[in-house]
């Protein structure tokens, strides 16, 4: 017999010999202090590693925008303790997914994310942003025209950097036009110029004109420059809808021509209206309504399609206007370190320093095609910003831009119904425009956020 | 003084008094809840306790932030008061008496085709089965593809039989139908999976006595595989109603294809109640929506049940 044999009938050694409850008591305990203890773990390594959520990298396809994010996080992290990880997100899941939304309701959130203003109420009245304005100096606060930056800013205070300027304008296939004998004299001036000169670009394979037809955020974006050039406005300076307006009818009416004609499309192709590579650059169009990203989206996905740009046409007697988008760098109030959180929004994008400035100007330069937000980068991006395409956008279609408006989601669904009612559904402009109007005012009166720009 | 501890033990053991022992018909009960108690505990945990916590917060309004305030029937009322919310129980009821027929009709007819067994048989059933497959969210796009307006396959057809214009996703009054055949044709596999096992479960002898006795092939249809496929029918149209109200299988077509569109032609309440919550941060009217959508739902097979007397056929 060894010694570590039983003889029958003595007590077991519940070390030597451990029994079956005395395994099971043991198993209970180490599992209970992992669960117990995993909160501390990862939330300790969450107080040093900041997750930043986008949609550019490092899973991103397009790889000028993944080098310049890692680039950007790498000269971080070699010179912070406070590591900053780039936690990727498909752009249909980040704009239209669920996995910000469950994050942030299971108290789970990045620290560093990126918003737009059509979503910057939402998160701000939930109030997770954190204010970067004791982040940046006063300086670099000066650097940002105000109308580029107002839509971030609540009673003073940033709670944003943007990264990136993009106005709406439109572009055309010369193909196109060649093929149906029209020159650059044609390119449309007025609304009626352009419903004529689509209807002659459409053919049985080709339509002439496209604009996004799919309901949400970035349709909405879309349709307010043309709003605005009639004069409309959603909400008067009274606080109460203008929505029932004649800007307001004849920009869902002239939508609305569009489908009637036949010149646009009811159904887009590949991520929609705006994906110019799978609409304009597959034939599938003869002119589209895209912002200035189409540049570098042309350039990299249909680099044999000829085209050019014009900015957009306006409606009789009205004045140019078009809309400026763009994401910003926001920080989570409710983060694990937001003092490094705010740190790292205005050392990226928000600093005096000249890497933060060539940052912004490597951005709108080599990663995409945009404008800077900071007066900064656009001296010191010099050419650049003034020569080709994004030399088009310096000159002729930024002058007049206006800034994204920032809209609650009740405001957004209602303005989105009223588009899609009357530009797909068929519906009169008129009572469209009086019935979002009517439902407008009866949210309005019980609104208790942040003011909408 | 020695005390022999070890005999004292032995002697403790021996007088222990002895389990109770159950009967054999309480033991195979006990071993019965056993095999059962996993499956309730993940009932309970993954869908008890969420309906709960989803009826709760139905009366709170919750912003998705960590934001909870007490609202009573405030939510209620505004579903009472929301004309889309209306509009989208129209729309899915549309859906419901759509889809549910036209996969009942589609599975057993392709069953039917299907239910012998050769190789021929063999191959068209992996073929009906196969979208099963796949992906709904690859689905979706590819059927976006095929219904593209002007350049799309169907477009095409239509243009050859000198139909033009036709957008079957980008007309409100097409794009429901549209969206119901794709879930037709996705799911048409899977129900004639089901009603093959049905149909293999009538003894051949009933056939056999029919034929001898003279009766055609509807005769026989109507009048021996009809009514013994009677639970497999119940299982069907139940799966199949559930699936529909509840937009198990709508959302993800919908959602890729759609996006509730165009004009709110195809928005379901399920893809309502995510807006809600996930795009607008309406957690708690969400929550009330779909506690009223678990109400319809239970009517409805409560109706189902009832008019099958709790899924219970009389040759049984």
């Amino acid at each position: 017999m060894t010694k570590f044999d039983r003889p029958a009938g003595s007590p077991r050694s519940s070390l030597l010999m451990p029994t079956r409850r005395s395994l099971l008591a043991g198993g209970a305990v180490l599992a209970g202090s992992a669960v117990l203890s995993a909160p501390y773990v990862s939330r300790a390594y969450a107080a040093e590693t900041l997750k930043f959520w986008q949609f550019y990298a490092p899973g991103g396809e397009v790889k000028p925008q993944v080098d310049w994010f890692t680039a950007m996080v790498d000269s971080w992290n070699a010179q912070n303790e406070t590591k900053v990880e780039l936690v990727y997100v498909p752009n249909s899941e980040y704009m239209s997914g669920s996995k910000l939304s469950t994050a942030f309701a299971s108290g789970q959130g990045p620290d560093i994310f990126v918003i737009s203003p059509g979503d910057f109420l939402r998160y701000y009245n939930g109030g997770v942003l954190l204010d970067l304005t004791p982040f940046i100096t006063p300086e670099a606060q000066a650097d940002f025209p105000e109308g580029v930056i107002a839509s971030r800013k609540v009673d003073g205070k940033i709670y944003g950097v943007p990264m990136e300027l993009e106005p709406m304008a439109f572009y055309y296939s010369k193909k196109a036009f060649e093929d149906a004998k029209l020159g650059e004299s044609d390119i449309p001036k007025t609304w009626d110029e352009l419903l004529e000169v689509a209807k002659k670009l459409t053919t049985g394979d080709r339509y002439g004109v496209l604009f996004e037809t799919g309901p949400g955020y970035y349709q909405n974006f879309t349709w307010y420059p043309f709003m605005w050039q009639g004069g409309g406005e959603f909400q008067g300076a009274d606080g109460k809808s203008a929505f029932n307006s004649p800007g307001v009818v004849q920009a869902l009416k002239l939508w609305q021509d569009a489908i009637n004609s036949g010149a646009a499309p009811r159904q887009l192709l590949g991520g929609g209206g705006g994906d110019i590579a799978a609409n304009l650059g597959s034939g599938y169009c003869a002119m589209q309504n895209v912002g200035i990203w189409g540049i570098s989206a042309m350039d990299n996905n249909a680099k044999d399609v000829p085209y050019g740009i014009f900015k957009l046409p306006v409606p009789a007697g009205g004045k140019y206007v078009t809309v400026g988008g763009g994401w910003a760098f926001v920080a989570n109030a409710k983060g694990a370190n937001t003092e490094m959180s705010g740190k790292f929004v205005a050392w990226a994008l928000a600093s005096m320093d000249k890497d933060s400035i060539q940052r912004e100007v490597d951005w709108c330069t080599v990663a995409k095609s945009d404008m800077p937000t900071r007066t900064s980068a656009l001296k010191l991006g010099g050419d650049a910003f003034q020569k080709g395409n994004l030399g088009i956008f310096s000159r002729d279609i930024l002058p007049g831009t206006r800034g994204e408006p920032r809209l609650p989601p009740e405001v957004y669904k209602i303005i989105s119904d009223a588009i899609q009612q009357t530009q797909l559904g068929g519906a009169d402009p008129q009572a469209t425009a009086a019935a979002a109007s009517q439902q407008l005012d009866a949210f309005l009166a019980t609104y208790k956020g942040a003011p909408m720009l | 003084m020695s005390v022999d501890t070890s005999s004292m033990t032995v002697t403790a053991v021996r007088n222990r008094p002895r389990r109770r022992s159950y009967d054999a018909q309480t033991r195979e009960w006990i071993a019965a809840y056993l095999f059962i108690l996993p499956d309730t505990l993940g009932l309970l945990v993954f869908v008890g306790l969420p309906m709960l916590f989803a009826l709760i917060i139905g009366v709170f309004d919750v912003n998705g932030f960590g934001s909870f305030a007490f609202v009573g029937l405030a939510n209620y009322r505004r579903m009472a008061a929301d004309p889309l919310f209306w509009h989208c129980l129209r729309v899915t009821a549309i859906y419901v008496v759509l889809l549910v027929p036209s996969l009942y009709v589609t599975g057993l007819g392709l069953a039917l085709l299907v239910q012998r067994t050769n190789r021929f048989n063999a191959v068209m059933r992996s073929m009906f089965f196969a979208p099963q497959m796949v992906s709904l969210v690859v689905i979706a796009v590819i059927w976006q593809f095929l219904s593209a307006d002007k350049i799309g396959l169907f477009a095409r057809i239509f243009s050859f039989f000198g139909i033009g214009g036709v957008s079957l996703l980008g007309n409100p009054s097409l794009a429901l139908i549209t969206t119901v055949f794709v879930t037709v044709w996705f799911l048409m596999g899977f129900y004639m999976m089901i009603f093959l096992g049905g149909l293999q479960d009538i003894p051949r002898q009933y056939y056999e006595a029919a034929t001898i006795d003279g009766a055609s092939p509807r005769q026989q249809f109507w009048h021996i595989t009809m009514p013994l496929l009677r639970p497999t029918s119940f299982f069907v149209l139940l799966v199949s109603l559930v699936a529909a109200v509840a937009g198990s299988q709508a959302f993800d077509l919908i959602y890729v294809m759609t996006r509730g569109g165009p004009a709110n032609a195809t928005s379901v309440m399920i893809t309502y109640i995510y807006q809600q919550a996930f795009q607008y941060s309406a957690f708690g009217y969400a929550a009330a929506m779909s506690s009223i959508l678990v109400v319809v739902l239970m009517l409805l097979t409560g109706v189902l049940f009832f008019m099958t007397r709790g899924g219970r056929f009389d040759y049984e």
